[in-house]
């Protein structure tokens, strides 16, 4: 089997026993990046010489004896907002074109240090703000199940990479939907981990109280093994959170089969998250809640807050956040913005002090709401978007008979959690008959991650949809 | 409701169609909201501990 065909878990029993070395997988992952990225556009830039060495490096370290863990040697690629020292950190964007750091970001640093190989960075929507990744600079990012349509975003070059074999793992930041909405447009899996469990040094900033750090990987295994190497607490972040190091991979990790959920309550919301869903997309979603409950666990039925207040709630503090973090170089530069970006900036220079101010006060209520809800089940299922893929240059889309912004319609079900900052796992749910990928969210307590995990093993044992991946020619 | 054209023409920002629709229904949405707010609590807002000093260098 090529590194484009394993999973991460796959690739790394592979290389413990000798099947294949780190060079090997590296060379058919760069393989598949210079027969693909042509027509997909998910790398801008690839660091193969470098690849190559560290491959090497990590070939000749376990001949040695040396055993990092599972990333030991596995090929990878960060988003283009990671800092990279020497390597260009572009943001997507005109305005870092030419930036190469001197450093890199806390995340690259981690998984450098987990043996892994860094292959290239991917492309995304600029500045991660927005979710279709058709950059205005760079080429839109491409979905390798349709290439007319968008991979989602703003992580789409991250996701569209994993999907198609370039990779086994890369990173990815969510402010609002980031990784889990590209995660169900490309049929692959991606946490947005709890707030402060994954460091943000050198994560080029959206929102400093929405972002967060997290990897799209294929399965719930290879995510949480990924998730393990970059969790922990890093002085360098304020918002880094202390007292919650990550569980030992050995915990976080869920067995090799997960073939029971008895005793696991999920909560399944009557209002808000199954309104105007593409009828496929619903029944894809409930099809999962019957396979969990058919392996023993309860669905408890329940309401949550008005999921609309939410995403006010979060969209003013990104307006305001995003605003604040781009007034340096909007006024100068505006010239380097693309017109999507300039004009949500230009929208949260707009928004006056005192509703930033009430919406922290309205974010702390309702995450004192989630809180109370999660103590009644373990985790929520919900859809991630509403709808699959949509085409490259599509404004807007029908759902429930009724037209809805793409933009929109993509985040109305991820964007809350950010404000809430719980961890939620996106994960594939299906597929639609013409053949795309339908995408779910499992929500669950602040820092509970591992059940998360074991949870969505379970689904992901008990159904066929992980492992799929499109058929790609040049 | 406020004047988001007024607000705009102030701060020499091109207003669109679009961004005052989005100006005013978040504006809506968040004048409903305030009837949720506890006036009596302190908000958290972004890093709210400041790093201890063993952070230090």
């Amino acid at each position: 089997m090529s590194g484009g065909g394993m999973t991460l878990i796959q690739a790394a029993q592979a290389l413990r026993s000798g099947h294949v070395s780190s060079s090997e997988l590296t060379e058919q992952c760069l393989s598949r990046i210079e027969r693909l990225n042509p027509s997909l556009n998910a790398f801008l830039t690839v660091t193969a010489d470098a690849a190559r060495a560290q491959a090497r490096q990590a070939d000749e370290e376990r001949r040695a004896g040396m055993d990092r863990g599972p990333l030991h040697g596995i090929p990878i690629a960060h988003k283009d907002l990671f800092c990279t020292a020497g390597v260009r950190t572009t943001s997507g964007s005109k305005l870092f074109e030419s930036y190469v750091p001197p450093f890199d970001a806390a995340v690259v640093e981690r998984l450098r240090e987990a043996g892994a190989v860094m292959l290239g960075k991917t492309n995304m929507h600029e500045h991660a703000y927005g979710i279709t990744c058709d950059n205005p600079h760079y080429g839109p990012v491409r979905n390798p199940w349709d290439r007319e349509r968008i991979p989602g975003g703003s992580s789409g070059g991250s996701a569209a990479a994993v999907v198609a074999g370039m990779c086994l793992m890369a990173t990815g930041s969510d402010t609002g939907g980031s990784i889990r909405v590209p995660a169900a447009y490309c049929g692959v899996t991606g946490l947005k981990p709890t707030y402060g469990l994954v460091s943000k040094y050198g994560a080029l900033p959206l929102s400093f109280s929405l972002d967060h750090c997290g990897p799209i990987a294929r399965t719930v295994r290879d995510v949480a093994v990924s998730l393990a190497a970059m969790a922990g607490y890093d002085r360098r972040d304020p918002n880094s959170a202390r007292g919650h190091a990550p569980a030992p991979l050995q915990d976080l990790l869920p067995p090799a089969e997960v073939d029971s959920l008895a005793g696991v309550r999920i909560g399944m919301p009557e209002n808000f998250f199954f309104e105007r869903l593409d009828t496929q997309v619903d029944n894809a979603v409930h099809f999962m809640a019957y396979r969990a409950q058919d392996l023993g666990a309860e669905l408890v039925a329940l309401r949550v807050p008005d999921g609309t207040q939410l995403n006010v709630i979060s969209q003013v503090t990104l307006l305001v956040e995003a605003a604040a973090v781009h007034e340096p170089y909007i006024r100068k530069q505006r010239r380097l913005y693309g017109e999507d970006v300039s004009t949500l900036i230009d929208t949260g220079r707009l928004i006056p002090g005192v509703d930033y101010v009430q919406a922290q006060r309205l974010r702390r209520r309702a995450q004192g709401v989630y809180r109370s809800i999660l103590k009644q089940v373990d985790c929520l299922l919900v859809p991630t978007t509403p709808i699959v893929a949509p085409m490259i240059g599509q404004a807007e889309v029908a759902v429930g008979g009724q037209a809805e912004a793409v933009r929109i319609a993509s985040t109305r079900l991820v964007r809350g959690f950010n404000a809430l900052g719980l961890p939620a796992l996106g994960m594939p749910a299906g597929f639609t008959r013409g053949g795309l990928p339908i995408g779910m969210q499992l929500v669950g307590r602040a820092f509970g991650e591992k059940e998360l995990f074991r949870i969505a093993a379970a689904l992901e044992d008990a159904t066929g949809h992980v492992g799929r991946q499109p058929e790609l020619t040049d | 409701m406020r004047d988001w054209t007024a607000i705009a023409a102030g701060l020499k920002i091109e207003l669109s169609e679009r961004m005052k629709q989005t100006l005013e229904g978040l504006d809506k949405t968040m004048l409903g909201l305030r009837g949720l707010i506890d006036w009596q609590e302190e908000p958290i807002l972004l890093c709210g501990v400041p790093p201890s000093e063993d952070d230090a260098e």
